[in-house]
């Protein structure tokens, strides 16, 4: 064989070895892809740590917080204040999602419903939650009606804003088919409306949850007597860096876990299954 | 199957740009008898699509009146099918569903509007998409699913405005003799607009030419039925009945 046969052949690059072995993982563990990619991140925080760049005081490594995950979850303290957090999450958010999405819907389908209430609906956007809290705790002293209030208020706006873009975006023929098909007004709504306006509105939703979830952590920081950011906040005062770490774990994971086990699937059996929205 | 009557209907509407009122269309009148398919054809602002929208009761008509068997329209109703040129299928139903979406309105049961709509999804070809979405389907099968399912409504009169504009020219062709083999079969009232001439003359009984909100003429297409593009690309009736209709359109 001449050389230049020889260098016609295509020879298997390590990286192309690579890829094929990650695509047979993660076909094989599709958990991979979620942690896989925070194992450099995890490791440089355990090297800094190691390395004692800062006084282990200042900075625990994953170790540090990984026992204090367990001595946390053995003690109950954790669970209870992860219940606690999702729980006023839920309520707050099924709260704020039943007045959001029929309030999104009038006014993205009246005229004068969006004269009347657009305008006070961005002045009071304006004055974010946390900027209630103080009036709230005058009112409503420190306790769950203040907490719920927070995240209602919070999750309202992106979900009422999503689903006023979202009815107004729905395409003007697909009204018009259902009307023509027998439709009565009311049912356009429910057979046309809403399910046009679901991929917005669930972008309305990924943000209002997002904020709910900060807005709860901050809430709870301050008025809280339990919950993840009470947690936080009790670990400040003990000088506890390592639970204040933990804390800051626990949010980023129970979110991607909102994403991957609950947002995700919704969207790819709606906007993604019926073309509505690309990949 | 019933009459459709169009008598001096008129559309002006306010311009807020040019800040004056504009004729769209002007003392229209058109009567299309019981199974007749009755072609509208002229340039893009002619006011075609105008009438089409006002007689399917999306736009209100500023003069004249509209009748569906000798009744006045009052707004959209399932008496009045529509196809439109967009498809306008429901992303999130199947095909099966789109098709039962009028028995539906009407309160028909889940197994009866299955039912009838797996026949009309049988008429076009189509049982084998019934449980596909709409997305998953080319244009041409989308559009046979929008005339299916406005059929399956058993509409009184069928509105079609440039169904097979947005299709690819060989499936036009196809999509076009299906839909003279469904008229054939069903003898639906047709109304149907194009800016197509061949189109309009190979689908119907009378063509009508409209230019500047106006009935130019009405010429009659006594060609037998059904038709097909083999034969009638070279049939001479056929060809000087185009040739008639696009010198009317052209000096439009």
């Amino acid at each position: 064989m001449s050389a230049a046969a020889r260098s016609a052949i295509p020879r298997v690059r390590w990286h192309h070895r690579l890829q094929r072995g990650w695509v047979r993982a993660t076909t094989a563990w599709p958990g991979l892809r979620s942690v896989l990619p925070f194992v450099p991140l995890v490791f440089s925080w355990w090297l800094v740590a190691e390395l004692e760049v800062f006084p282990r005081a200042f900075l625990p490594g994953p170790g540090d917080v990984a026992r204090s995950f367990v001595s946390l979850v053995r003690k109950g303290i954790l669970p209870e204040y992860l219940a606690d957090s999702i729980t006023r999450l839920a309520v707050g958010t099924a709260a704020g999602v039943a007045i959001a999405i029929p309030l999104g819907v009038l006014i993205g389908m009246s005229r004068r419903a969006h004269a009347a209430l657009w305008p006070p609906l961005l002045f009071f956007q304006a004055v974010g939650d946390i900027a209630w809290l103080p009036i709230l705790l005058i009112w409503f002293g420190f306790g769950l009606t203040t907490m719920t209030f927070v995240i209602v208020y919070t999750v309202l706006f992106p979900v009422v804003l999503n689903t006023v873009l979202g009815i107004r975006s729905v395409n003007t023929d697909l009204v018009r088919a259902a009307r023509s098909l027998g439709a009565s007004r009311a049912r356009v709504i429910w057979e046309v409306m809403l399910p046009g306006a679901l991929p917005n509105i669930m972008t309305g939703l990924r943000n209002g949850l997002g904020y709910g979830w900060r807005a709860l952590i901050a809430a709870e920081i301050i008025v809280g007597t339990s919950g993840i950011g009470f947690l936080m906040f009790d670990a400040r005062r003990a000088g506890s860096v390592v639970e204040i770490m933990l804390g800051m774990v626990v949010l980023g994971v129970l979110w991607y876990a909102v994403d991957a086990w609950i947002l995700a699937p919704i969207e790819r059996a709606t906007g993604q299954r019926w073309g509505m929205v690309t990949r | 199957m019933k009459a459709l009557t169009i008598d001096r209907l008129s559309k002006t509407y306010f311009d807020p740009y040019k800040g004056t009122q504009v004729t769209a269309v002007r003392d229209v009148s058109l009567q299309v008898a019981p199974g007749e398919f009755v072609s509208v054809v002229g340039p893009s602002g002619c006011g075609k699509t105008t009438i089409l929208n006002m007689i399917a009761g999306f736009l209100p008509h500023t003069g004249g009146e509209i009748r569906v068997d000798g009744r006045p329209i009052e707004g959209p109703g399932p008496d009045r099918g529509v196809v439109f040129q967009s498809f306008a299928l429901f992303p999130w139903k199947t095909v099966l569903d789109n098709v039962g979406f009028g028995p539906k309105m009407r309160g028909v049961p889940r197994a009866e509007r299955d039912r009838i709509a797996h026949e009309y999804l049988a008429l076009a070809g189509l049982s084998h998409a019934a449980d596909r979405y709409p997305a998953e389907l080319s244009g041409g099968m989308q559009q046979r699913v929008g005339v299916v399912r406005a059929l399956a409504n058993e509409p009184d009169v069928l509105l079609m405005d440039e169904p097979f504009a947005s299709v690819d020219a060989q499936t036009r062709l196809v999509l076009q003799e299906e839909l003279t083999r469904i008229w054939q079969q069903r003898r639906t009232t047709v109304l149907f607009i194009t800016h197509d001439v061949p189109e309009a003359v190979f689908l119907a009984n009378r063509v009508v030419v409209m230019s500047q909100g106006r009935v130019l003429e009405e010429i009659e297409v006594p060609l037998a039925h059904p038709r097909r593009w083999d034969v009638l690309v070279e049939d001479d009736a056929f060809k000087s009945l185009s040739a008639r209709v696009l010198q009317r359109v052209r000096t439009a």
